[in-house]
């Protein structure tokens, strides 16, 4: 069953200063499995994170569609639940207040909601925690509760915007071993937008490599990587290195083409 | 007391897309902008003028527009405009640049020590709820009914807020920053006006708004109290004969000069220092 | 943000070496600067003593410059007679008044002109004009509608605390993090639960900001009206006591004017900007040096 379908996807803006028609998204199309994740990975600037905020319906396609779960996307919706570059937690709600804020606006009831909250925050190993504010939490803990915020309203999909760019390599790599932990446990559908190849390789099954502005698909790459991953595994699977490698080759062929088109 | 909206918490650290850049860039006709501010306050005048005629309430209570245009104008040929604005400017002046010369440094100096600002911290809060107005009886007391008067309640008004978010401006400064400076050689002197004076410009330009304000407002009671010019003193005079339409052509003026004062000082400073620098500052 | 200040403290631990060893006297004394109490009010007690010095050493004439034994003398001199507390109750009224219809007001027509954009910019210009116009200038135009009144005075200081708290309210809808509003919505909420949920919240360290502004300059209104529509009031009894030269009520008014805006700061005001804004950390405190 597909979880996600985009097809032939567009998006150009007109520049706030100049008033040019610039060209974000060329042409974009793929579909994510559901219990399937998939990373979105490109050059800084190549609209992968506008691909999101349109399959979040934080932003209209000028052409094309995007579906979930057979439904056409027209508006953000509880069906699609976003973890933020910069977490995005209500600072006047508590951990366990945040966690519940998407069943609440379902209306289930409260003593099911908190239930079901405590055992999401358990999930991310944030038990213990329930009554802390945001701003009280580490750069990895926030992120933890963003996770678990999304998670446990069961979404079809799980948006991740570039969820560990703000975080230190240790606490990042920590971070990613928990994810693909909860992943594997719960299978959820994850679309995850990165920039870093290594964190899309050791995380997903399918990579969408995308080319620079304007951005289309530039090869979608399967990871032969068994699952569950560790990053000591990792790191010495052959198929893991070969994947980085070919990734990186992709992405650097792309920039070598955006010179030269520069220099044109 | 935070006159100071300070904000850390929730800012994120990328800047907010959608938020200050694009309406920056939209707003780059600045035709577009006038008209933005010239046609609701015509609307406004206009609505004014339609509700008095259609209304027919006496114009000895709510005056026509035309009446107020035409006291405006008997006003400036008489040269009583140019006698009451040339006192009321004048003592703001004075008044705002002895308390700029004053409290600038002081709150720098206690800004610059944890114990300092620590003991002057609740005296200025306290300073700041009392400044102004409440002096006025003291202060004619003091210096008797006229220009010495009005001027020190200028001042005063002005003083403790700006000393006060001085302070906190100075304390707010990162110690990194301060450290980098001396480990790059800066002095004392050097340290003031390189780096304490430019790291609490927000919080200095946040004390001048609200110290401006209590400053206007206690420039214009002290002279409806306290004296034989100025514009408060004409908004009296108009008053006691009842004259509606000098009452609010004054008020008029009062809220042009303040909207001045706003749009060509403190609007400048804020875009050419702390906006920038690309440090928040608080609108207000 | 919260990261920023756990590591400013280690950095102040760190830049005091000498703590564990400290002598008995100095940890007295630590313990002693930590109470919030004594630090906000440890510091008058030099100053009232400054004071006290230099009315006893008559560095200014006495008619002109009085100590703070004689206003404790006038102050229960005042209150046995009861003008005092009469008084006091009268401006307390006329501020009780002119605040809640001002805040009620202030943040309703606030909230309605922040939520459209059209609205937000067509009325901004008026807003800020209306915010011009200092508000003791409406006095006396005031005077002539209602005359000298309790409905004068409530209506200027009503006039005092809207325009501010509109402003606050509009910049602080403004300042809410798109990105709240979109979480919000991605995760179901509708437009009214965005409202209640992100905007109101999210406004509020600017309108709490917008309430103590708006209180501050309708408290100045207060005693400026008392002076010039004179009838009773605090204000009222400084300027009348001015004009007979007797300065120990001038100087008791202005204490008990900072007296009660410290109470109504401490006992209103900051209790809940502790509960809301500081307890979700969108304002860093204002004793945060420590």
């Amino acid at each position: 069953m597909t979880a996600l379908v985009i097809e032939h996807l567009e998006k150009t803006y007109t520049d706030a200063y100049t008033g040019d028609e610039v060209v974000a998204i060329g042409d974009v199309s793929f579909s994510v499995s559901e219990g399937e994740f998939v990373s979105v990975l490109g050059p800084s600037g190549c609209g992968k994170t506008t691909v999101l905020n349109t399959v979040a319906g934080f932003v209209r396609p000028t052409s094309g569609t995007v579906s979930v779960a057979g439904n056409q996307v027209s508006g953000p919706g509880p069906d699609r639940g976003v973890v933020f570059q910069n977490h995005a937690l209500f600072p006047w709600k508590t951990v366990l207040g945040n966690v519940v804020f998407g069943l609440r606006m379902k209306g289930m009831g409260r003593a099911e909601r908190e239930a079901r909250g405590r055992e999401y925050l358990s999930l991310v190993g944030l038990e213990g925690f329930e009554r802390r504010y945001p701003h009280e939490l580490s750069g990895g803990m926030r992120q933890r509760l963003g996770v678990a915020r999304v998670l446990a309203t069961e979404p079809a999909v799980m948006l991740m915007d570039e969820p560990f760019a703000s975080i230190d390599a240790q606490t990042r790599r920590r971070l990613q071993e928990d994810l693909t932990r909860i992943f594997e446990e719960r299978r959820p559908t994850v679309f995850f937008v990165t920039h870093d190849i290594d964190e899309a390789v050791f995380l997903s099954d399918r990579i969408v490599v995308l080319s620079g502005r304007p951005s289309s698909v530039r090869e979608i790459v399967e990871v032969d990587l068994p699952r569950p991953r560790t990053w000591a595994s990792a790191v010495d699977h052959p198929g893991f290195r070969a994947t980085v490698a070919h990734v990186n080759g992709l992405l650097a062929e792309g920039e070598a083409e955006g010179t030269a088109a520069d220099v044109e | 007391m935070s006159d100071l909206p300070a904000r850390g918490g929730n800012a994120p650290a990328v800047p907010r897309p959608g938020a200050a850049v694009p309406r920056r860039g939209r707003t780059g006709s600045w035709a577009v902008d006038l008209a933005w501010f010239v046609t609701p306050l015509a609307v406004l005048v206009a609505l004014w003028a339609g509700a008095v005629a259609a209304t027919g309430v006496p114009t000895r209570v709510f005056p026509q527009v035309t009446d107020v245009a035409l006291a405006l104008w008997e006003m400036a040929v008489s040269g009583e405009l140019a006698l009451h604005l040339g006192a009321s400017l004048y003592r703001v002046l004075v008044g705002s640049v002895i308390a700029v010369a004053t409290a600038l440094p002081f709150g720098i100096a206690l800004g610059a020590s944890r114990a300092l600002s620590a003991f002057f911290s609740p005296l200025l809060r306290f300073s700041v709820a009392l400044a102004g107005i409440a002096w006025i009886p003291i202060a004619t007391l003091w210096l008797g009914y006229g220009d010495g008067a009005v001027i020190f309640i200028v001042w005063n008004a002005m003083f403790f807020a700006l000393a006060y978010n001085t302070m906190l401006g100075v304390r707010r400064i990162p110690t990194s920053l301060l450290r980098s400076a001396r480990s790059l050689g800066a002095g004392p002197w050097r340290l003031f006006w390189e780096v304490l004076l430019p790291g609490a410009m927000p919080s200095v330009i946040s004390g001048l708004r609200i110290g401006l304000g209590y400053g206007w407002r206690g420039l214009v009671a002290a002279e409806i109290i306290a004296t034989h010019a100025g514009l408060g003193y004409a908004l009296f005079l108009a008053q006691t004969s009842f004259s509606t339409d000098v009452i609010i052509a004054a008020m008029v003026i009062i809220g042009v000069l303040w909207l001045c004062t706003d749009r060509l000082l403190l609007a400048p400073l804020e875009r050419r220092t702390v906006r920038r620098w690309g440090m928040t500052s608080g609108e207000g | 943000m919260a990261v920023d200040s756990a590591e400013h403290t280690r950095k102040a631990g760190s830049g005091r070496p000498a703590r564990a060893p400290a002598p008995l006297h100095r940890r007295a004394w630590l313990r002693l600067s930590r109470n919030s109490a004594f630090r906000t009010l440890g510091p008058f007690v030099p100053v009232v003593g400054l004071w006290w010095l230099i009315a006893a050493l008559e560095v200014f004439p006495p008619a002109f410059f009085i100590g703070p034994d004689r206003v404790v003398v006038e102050f229960a001199e005042l209150l046995r007679k009861g003008v005092l507390p009469g008084y006091l109750a009268d401006s307390l009224e006329r501020l009780a008044y002119g605040a809640g219809f001002g805040l009620a007001i202030g943040i309703v027509m606030g909230f309605l002109t922040a939520l459209s954009l059209r609205v937000r910019k067509a009325l901004w210009p008026i807003l800020l004009f209306f915010q011009a116009i200092a508000d003791i200038a409406w006095l006396p135009i005031v005077i002539v509608w209602f005359g000298f009144s309790l409905t004068a005075v409530t209506f200027v200081i009503v006039y005092t605390v809207v325009f501010p708290l509109m402003l606050a309210v509009v910049s602080g809808v403004e300042q809410v993090p798109r990105e709240l509003v979109l979480a919000a919505r991605s995760l179901g909420a509708g437009r009214l639960r965005v409202f209640w949920e992100v905007t109101v919240p999210g406004a509020l360290p600017s309108i709490a900001t917008g309430v103590r502004t708006g209180l501050g300059y309708g408290w100045r209104a207060l005693v400026a009206a008392e002076i010039i529509v004179g009838t009773s009031g605090i204000g009222f009894m400084m300027f009348d006591a001015r004009r007979v030269g007797d300065v120990s009520q001038v100087f008791l008014g202005m204490v008990v004017l900072g007296i009660l805006w410290y109470m109504l700061d401490a006992l209103i005001l900051a209790p809940f900007e502790k509960a809301t804004v500081e307890r979700w950390g969108l304002v860093r405190g204002m004793e945060d040096d420590e």
